[in-house]
């Protein structure tokens, strides 16, 4: 997958990304960062379900997953400080292009909790 | 392993008694994904007989008991939502999304057949006459069937079923031979939220199977979507055989596109209904009207959008159009674009012959756009059912209006505008039984009814909402006098 062009793209990445992201924080011992994100990831699966609405299913330009790859192998404040930013630029990006205020705001959420854990 | 589909009759999985199965292919892969039997009146008469037997202890059963399997069989679709909507895309053909969005539907009629408790309340006013009060008391009626098509094959099934068994009738479902599979798997999870045994009952098969449900004495009323040729046939033999019935046909939905419409956003939704799940929907947008001034910015960005659309395999998640049902169907599809090229439409993006990497042998036909087509055309009048799109062009609104109204169809009909008054004038006018305004698919929700006239649809009470609780009781009349 390169291009983030329909609803299932965008909330299926934002899946993955929370699930990588748990295991990340669960092998770094942060039991509240990996619970945080378990709970992002069973949020936007659910919102996947709930919020596909078929009769405004439209194509989704100019995005591209290759510009939010995260660097999971390094631990360090530095690098979960990238990962975070990466993470917040990624949901503020994507929230705008759904047409589905529901999974937006679900969307933008995710971009306020993941700022908050980049400084 | 490719799987023989059984039957459902009477709380279990039978074997039909055919010996004729009909092969069912993943139209994208081209893989056999499945063998339906071609059941027979005899199987039907089986299941009939079950759904007839289990009717007066169903009935019988309290209403809100008869809810509270619906609370469960809605619990277990949103557990198994992935997975259902994957069998939708293998067997189907269209994107993820589109599935998972028909089976988000198909929830919110269970969520509607939920309500049938408040919904089937009866009425009563007292002292018509001295001493004398009058109640109208709804009733459920017998067996109920429905005969159901591959565009949704999980969908259409659900806009009957869930609302009848909880109104007590009792069911048969006959899917189409093309997409059998999820309905297997949907009779998997009847069979898991244990109702009792013949209430709901599932044949598969074509023709044959079709005109034993229409022809069976003790079937009460049946539901049909599809073919507008065969929904005529659907309710003259149900006429005859004094059923209720609700056929629902094809179609020919046309698209205005005003000047004064925002033309990014316009076209935006255009595409999904021009283009969404390969234009086999009865709800398709086929023919754009532009009026006026609206041609040419219209045209220009339906053909960047359209020659931009991801055409692949629905369980990419990046696909934004998937194949077509069949083989038989893209070749049906791509000689009606070259007959309304004969006829001297311009074709001006060409889905015909494609093809898509790794999967050459699927059954894909890209966008296609025809322009300068004129009501005169074959691509104007008949419906084409896959991702084409005929602009026509329209001096004024009320020119327009008169170029929707000449279509034999009146499933739907949308408008693009910024103006309300006509907004006003499109809704009042128009002669099809769904309108959007500013919106591509005028889809109904569970709780309305999903309209239609002329001749995409056969009938009086529509599927769906307030209709689908008038169809699936009777309203009977009580006059007492206690001395």
């Amino acid at each position: 997958m390169s291009s983030l062009n329909t609803f299932g793209a965008i909330m299926t990445f934002a899946i993955e990304m929370e699930t990588r992201l748990r295991d990340y924080y669960q092998s770094a011992g942060d039991a509240a960062r990996a619970a945080d994100a378990d709970k992002r990831r069973a949020n936007l699966e659910r919102v996947r379900r709930e919020n596909v609405t078929e009769i405004k299913l439209e194509p989704i330009e100019g995005l591209d997953e290759a510009n939010y790859t995260l660097d999971l192998d390094v631990q360090s404040d530095a690098a979960r400080a990238t990962i975070e930013a990466t993470a917040t630029r990624f949901y503020q990006d994507v929230a705008p292009k759904i047409n589905v205020r529901e999974a937006q705001r679900a969307l933008e959420r995710c971009a306020r909790q993941h700022a908050e854990m980049a400084p | 392993m490719v799987k023989r589909l059984k039957n459902y009759i009477n709380g279990r999985f039978v074997e039909a008694s055919a010996d004729r199965y009909i092969p069912v292919h993943n139209p994208a892969t081209c893989q056999l994904i499945g063998e339906c039997p071609d059941s027979s009146r005899a199987d039907v008469d089986q299941a009939v007989k079950a759904a007839h037997a289990a009717f007066d202890e169903w009935r019988s059963t309290p209403v809100l008991s008869r809810a509270q399997y619906m609370h469960r069989l809605r619990n277990i679709l949103e557990e198994r939502f992935e997975d259902i909507s994957r069998v939708v895309v293998e067997e189907n053909g269209k994107t993820r999304d589109e599935a998972r969005g028909e089976v988000r539907r198909a929830i919110e009629s269970v969520d509607f057949a939920i309500s049938v408790p408040s919904l089937m309340r009866g009425y009563k006013v007292e002292d018509i006459s001295s001493g004398i009060d009058e109640t109208a008391e709804r009733q459920p009626l017998g067996v109920f069937a429905a005969i159901t098509p591959f565009n949704f094959p999980f969908m259409v099934p659900l806009w009957f079923l869930p609302t009848a068994i909880t109104c007590g009738n009792t069911y048969l479902i006959k899917p189409s031979p093309q997409t059998p599979l999820s309905m297997d798997l949907f009779y998997e999870i009847m069979d898991e939220i244990d109702l009792p045994e013949g209430v709901v009952n599932l044949v598969h098969g074509g023709a044959e199977a079709s005109q034993a449900v229409m022809e069976h004495p003790d079937v009460v009323g049946v539901s049909f979507v599809g073919s507008t040729p065969v929904a005529k046939i659907v309710y003259e033999t149900c006429g005859k055989h004094g059923k209720r019935v609700q056929a629902q046909g094809g179609a020919k939905n046309y698209i205005a596109v005003m000047p004064d419409a925002d033309m990014a956003a316009s076209v935006a939704n255009i595409m999904g209904s021009a283009f969404g799940c390969a234009g086999q929907r009865c709800l398709a947008g086929s023919v754009v009207v532009a009026v006026g001034d609206a041609y040419e910015p219209l045209k220009a960005e339906l053909l960047k959008r359209a020659s931009g659309l991801r055409v692949g395999y629905g369980l990419e998640e990046t696909t934004q159009m998937g194949t077509v049902i069949s083989d038989a169907a893209k070749q049906r599809i791509e000689g009606m674009i070259s007959a309304g090229e004969n006829e001297g439409a311009q074709v001006v993006l060409d889905g015909r012959g494609s093809t898509i990497e790794g999967f050459e042998a699927g059954s894909f036909v890209g966008p296609t756009i025809l322009d300068g087509v004129t009501s005169d055309m074959s691509v104007a009048r008949d419906e084409i059912f896959g991702p084409v799109l005929s602009i026509m062009h329209a001096e004024d609104f009320d020119s327009a209006v008169d170029m929707i109204n000449q279509s034999r169809y009146g499933n739907a009909a949308s408008l693009f505008t910024s103006n309300g008054k006509y907004a006003r004038e499109f809704k009042y006018r128009i002669r099809a039984g769904n309108i959007g305004i500013n919106v591509g698919v005028a889809a109904a929700t569970a709780s309305f009814p999903f309209g239609g006239q002329k001749e995409s649809f056969f009938g009086d009470l529509h599927g769906q909402g307030p209709d689908s609780i008038e169809f699936f009781t009777d309203k009977k009349i009580l006059i007492e006098r206690w001395l």
